[in-house]
């Protein structure tokens, strides 16, 4: 909502105010300033007549007009095609500094002297009105030859603009916003100028009749008028230009400007709009509509209340026309309309917001600014269909209000904001008002509603803070537990290298299929994505961790190691937290220590990366279900036997779709990673001794089932076991040597050699049976 | 004799002095052929040679000590002096990672919340139209719906537009007196340089007996929030509207970038808006069944607090997983 001061002083008196006092009272009763810009018209721009304009002797486009500007009469050459003798003009004279820069100076214009500039509106800073000079008018205060311009209020306003809540129907209209002001300042609001009503000629009744058989929850108030052209003055083609609006024609205009001035809704309908039946009078029928929108009916549908006016209905020539003031309430427009969805024109916005039920109000105000300024003839009398409205009364004690507010606030201090605000107090007494709402706050219902308002009012900057007093209790809720556990597996995973990344939850559809992922069921799709790139909820962090990994690689990164914490979806829309990484490129920085060679991110590293972050597990080979993996790098990852996740290098193809070099990723189920109390195991107090194995196996079996073998033997001194080398020569042919470390270990005493033969035999006998393994 | 002293005085290593030490006191040294020498001495002389010889050995003994004492700390010094590097060469980086400034600030404002006993709960991000808008007073034809633009499934679920379904929920399952946050991810259809259809909310809510909660107790709280997040500022409430609260209130801090003067950032104002707050609507109880209770709720949004906090210019930024912005917060 834009609003001027000059413009709202017609309706309230603000000449004491400063506009930055304005917009500080406007951002403490909840209407807040979004945007303020003052107009200043520069000095030496003033008030002149011209006497006489003539066409240029050298060219055609030019007019050499005699300008009156007061103190002496200048020739002054004007291309503007508007320029005529007898109109008033702003005149810049010699010695003026234009907003543009310019110097206005004695010249010559293709050979005849030139003294000053007769200015268009965007000339000396106002907006852009219709094209050539602005010709002035007495609508902005009287015009008196070479008075300066910037002596013109209208002309130097300031316009705020306003960025209001849903609920605030009521502030929709200059004179609303005045209505508020006036609480705030606690001054009254202007009264509406009234039109002449006694030399009407005929009453409404003669030309039209309103019928209706049905019981419609709104007002409808018409009048009728002989229209005649319009001009309309200056200062409200300004204020329209201020608001950036500009309707098809004057009448247009007018209309438009009333029921901004005034938020009542104004609609002008052509004469032959009722002309149901040839020489009879017109009729109007108020009744539903096939959607069950109260509409008014013609010949055929003129319009449909507090939504929109049918194109053919609308008055645009000269004679008779219908004027319609409407109030229909917002929350019962706003229910038909999403009931029974229909199209909406402009006004919507107003009426399901709430405009003004004081119809004659917006009539009255019409009426006048059109007698002002047209011959228009307008009928005596007025037609109107008025439903009873019901009496919103809302009951509040004191000491109500000022235990919401947390502060004791006096009587009187409440009755003034209240009265201020337009609200009917009803038998208040002792510590109780009775409260009657007028019909324009219809966002006012209940207790809090009113609390509300003198919060509004009194200003929360004035209410002291209060610490509120609570008796202690254990709040300590699952949930939190659960927070703190990702921000420590989130802390792990920084500590260890990676970079948390935060990605959408959406991701395309095609894409991860084609990679092999599946998507959420197609009936429970999502209806309305916001791009095609974001067509479906995410079932995994890897692709958006892939796509970050690539991102950085184009910004010229060799090493990508991030991390993603995140919740994917499965196929039933079932949501799941995740952990992912990616490594890609660089193992490590380049550095003195890799003589700024480092080499590239491999499985066993990243494994071990890995594990510093989620603690131990177990890889076991596994062929991935989607496409994104080496076929002969994949694992699964097993934690107490559990299956919690998946680990691979990336497949070449995918790594070059992506400009990747080896990439290395990893995908955990959080919910699998515990982060229990530790319990402290018995460990032996005797020293530990350490022997080396080397096996030699084919190149196919698989640590993990050597791992198997020995861990079933069960040997008692055998606390761990690891490989520590792995070698193949051209003469092993398709064997492997691979070398075991481990750690054999008594709880009762020091293990002699003898012991530690025993041990060793019994681990390389369950290898030889086991597997048909053989010492190197 | 005087040879020796000359000789330890100028032995240059450790190893050399040894082998004087041995020249003059081993089995075959000098000092045991002096003596040797004694026994064909006079008589009346062999104590005066004893005597000299005593002396000179007891000034030997404590010269090679003093001298090796020396040699040691000389050699030592040389050595280390050949261990010299260049420790410039060696300013290290951390290989650290970190942690996302919008998710180290949601835990900041968690930490502060947990800390003034409120408990934290979460919920799921597919929710229906009953717990994200009808039991907080947003019926179907509600105006302010517009203001949110939803993302909907086939099935009329739809994407969680605010953490408020966890305040209906929590309140669903649990009685009176109640003080929680619910952080977490929220959508909304709008994409544009200031949205991104996902960003993380932050929103509070604490309830009691009836006539307990007070606006100047919301106050309270949040100012003394706000200057824990964002340090010396000054705090301003605005009135505004919710339908979920009333009355309501946005907040405003003093611009963290120009101290109030007003810049770009705070279009001129002075003032930044960073939060949305008001005493319950009753509405709102009602749905959820609660009968004489009174209370407050907040929310605010987690990338504008890092933005602001961090001075990060460009929200889309924070969802693009560019190290060049993630690597200036370790
Ligand atoms: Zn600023």
């Amino acid at each position: 909502m834009i609003v001027t001061k000059n413009w709202l002083n017609e309706w309230i008196d603000l000449s004491d105010v400063n506009i930055a006092d304005l917009e500080k009272t406007f951002n403490a009763i909840g209407l807040e300033v979004d945007r303020s810009v003052t107009y200043t018209i520069p000095k030496k721009i003033i008030v002149g007549e011209v006497l006489e304009c003539e066409k240029h002797p050298d060219a055609d486009k030019l007019n050499v007009c005699k300008v009156d500007i007061g103190s002496s009469i200048r020739q002054i050459v004007c291309g503007a095609a508007n320029v005529r003798a007898g109109i008033k003009v702003a005149v810049a004279v010699l010695g003026a500094k234009m907003p543009s820069g310019m110097d206005i100076k004695p010249v010559k214009l293709r050979g005849v002297d030139s003294e000053g500039m007769i200015c268009s509106s965007s000339e000396i800073g106002l907006p852009d009105l219709e094209k050539g000079i602005m010709v002035l008018d007495e609508s902005i205060g009287t015009l008196k030859l070479g008075r300066e311009l910037s002596e013109y209020p209208s002309l130097n306003d300031s316009l705020i603009e306003l960025e209001l809540t849903a609920n605030r129907g009521d502030c929709l209209s200059i004179r609303g916003v005045a209505r508020d002001l006036s609480a705030s300042y606690n001054r009254p609001i202007r009264d509406c100028k009234e039109s002449e009503e006694e030399d009407r000629n005929m009453g409404i009744g003669r030309v039209l009749q309103l019928k209706s058989d049905e019981s419609l929850d709104l007002s409808l108030r018409y009048r009728a008028i002989d229209f005649k052209s319009v001009e309309l003055p200056l200062v409200v083609r300004l204020r329209l230009a201020m608001i950036e609006e500009k309707k098809s024609s004057e009448l247009e205009d007018l209309l438009f400007y009333a029921t901004y001035n005034t938020g009542v809704v104004l609609h002008a309908y052509n004469g032959s709009t009722f002309n149901v039946n040839a020489d009879e009078k017109a009729v109007a029928t108020i009744k539903t509509d096939e959607k069950n929108f109260p509409s008014v009916f013609g010949a055929k549908k003129a319009s449909v209340v507090g939504v929109k006016q049918m194109k053919e209905s609308k008055a645009e020539e000269e004679g008779l026309l219908f004027l319609e003031a409407s109030y229909i309430a917002p929350d019962i427009i706003s229910k038909k309309n999403h009931e029974n969805r229909t199209e909406v024109g402009d006004i919507f916005y107003r009426t399901s917001r709430g405009s003004e039920p004081d119809l004659n109000l917006g009539l009255r105000y019409f009426l006048h600014l059109l007698e002002s300024h047209s011959i228009s003839k307008i009928y005596g009398g007025s037609l109107e269909l008025h439903s009873p409205v019901d009496e919103t009364i809302i009951s509040i004690s004191l000491s109500e209000i000022n235990a919401m507010i947390g502060m004791d606030i006096e009587k009187k201090v409440v009755t003034q904001i209240l009265k201020g605000l337009g609200f009917d107090l009803r038998q208040s007494q002792s510590d109780n008002f009775n409260i009657s709402v007028p019909q324009y706050r219809h966002d006012i219902s209940h207790k809090q509603d009113i609390v509300e308002e003198v919060v509004r009012l009194v200003g929360i900057d004035n209410i002291k803070s209060k610490a509120f007093v609570f008796s202690e209790k254990n709040r300590k809720s699952d949930d939190y537990s659960e927070y703190l556990r990702r921000k420590a597996f989130r802390h792990a995973s920084a500590d260890n290298g990676f970079y948390e990344s935060v990605h959408f939850v959406f991701n395309e559809r095609i894409t991860l299929e084609k990679h092999g992922f599946t998507c959420i069921d197609q009936d429970k799709e999502l209806l309305n994505p916001i791009t095609n790139t974001f067509d479906t909820l995410r079932p995994t962090l890897l692709m958006g961790l892939l796509e970050a990994a690539s991102r950085n690689v184009k910004f010229g990164r060799k090493q990508v190691k991030l991390f993603e914490l995140g919740s994917v979806f499965s196929t039933q829309r079932d949501e799941s937290l995740k952990l992912g990484f990616i490594q890609s490129g660089d193992l490590d920085s380049d550095t003195l220590l890799n003589a700024g060679k480092p080499a590239s991110i491999g499985f066993e590293q990243f494994s071990q990366r890995i594990s510093n972050v989620i603690g131990d597990f177990k890889l076991v080979a596994y062929e991935s279900t989607h496409k994104l993996a080496h076929p002969y790098q994949c694992a699964q990852v097993i934690i107490n036997g559990a299956v919690v996740g998946e680990m691979f290098k990336l497949h070449p193809d995918v790594a070059n779709a992506f400009d990747l070099r080896d990439t290395m990723m990893c995908e955990i189920d959080f919910s699998a990673l515990k982060s229990d109390l530790k319990v402290a195991k018995e460990y032996s107090k005797y020293q530990a001794s350490f022997r080396d194995l080397s096996l030699v196996i084919h190149q196919d079996l698989k640590y993990s089932e050597i791992e198997k073998i020995i861990e079933a033997a069960k040997t008692q001194e055998l606390i761990r076991f690891y490989p520590v080398d792995r070698y193949q020569d051209e003469a092993m042919g398709e064997n492997v040597s691979l070398t075991l470390r481990f750690v054999l270990q008594s709880h009762s005493k020091t293990l002699e050699e003898e012991d530690i033969t025993n041990a060793m035999d019994s681990i390389l006998g369950a290898c030889e049976t086991e597997l048909g393994l053989s010492l190197r | 004799m005087e040879e020796w002293y000359k000789a330890i005085e100028e032995a240059s290593s450790v190893e050399s002095l040894e082998s004087i030490r041995v020249s003059v006191f081993g089995k075959k040294g000098i000092l045991a052929a002096e003596f040797a020498k004694m026994k064909t001495a006079a008589n009346e002389e062999k104590a005066k040679i004893a005597k000299d010889l005593n002396i000179h050995k007891g000034k030997m003994t404590s010269l090679l000590a003093e001298r090796k004492m020396t040699l040691q700390t000389l050699e030592l010094r040389a050595r280390m002096e050949a261990e010299k590097i260049d420790v410039s060469l060696f300013s290290s980086r951390s290989e650290k990672g970190a942690v996302h400034p919008v998710m180290d600030t949601m835990d900041k404002i968690v930490d502060y919340f947990a800390s003034m006993n409120f408990s934290v709960q979460t919920g799921p991000m597919i929710e229906d139209d009953f717990h994200n808008f009808e039991a907080l007073n947003l019926p179907k034809y509600h105006p302010a719906r517009d203001m949110q633009d939803t993302f909907y499934f086939k099935d009329e679920m739809l994407l969680r537009t605010h953490t408020s379904p966890v305040q209906i929920r929590t309140m669903l399952h649990t009685k009176p007196p109640i003080r929680m946050i619910a952080p977490g991810s929220v959508f909304r259809r709008d994409y544009d340089i200031t949205h991104t259809p996902m960003f993380h909310q932050v929103e509070g809510l604490l309830v009691d007996k009836e006539g307990e909660v007070s606006f100047a107790n919301l106050k309270y709280i949040l100012e003394d929030f706000l200057k824990y997040m964002f340090g010396d500022i000054e705090v301003r409430f605005r009135p505004s509207f919710f339908p979920f609260t009333e009355p309501s209130a946005e907040v405003d801090i003093s611009c963290v970038f120009c101290k109030g003067e007003g810049c770009r950032v705070c279009s001129k104002t002075g003032w930044l808006e960073v939060l949305g707050c008001g005493i319950v609507d009753p509405n709102v109880f009602k749905a959820v069944g609660y009968k004489d209770v009174s209370g407050y709720a907040f929310g605010l949004g987690v990338e504008r607090f890092a933005m602001l906090i961090h001075q990060i210019g460009d929200l889309r930024s924070l969802f693009e997983g560019d190290v060049r912005l993630l690597e200036q917060f370790r």
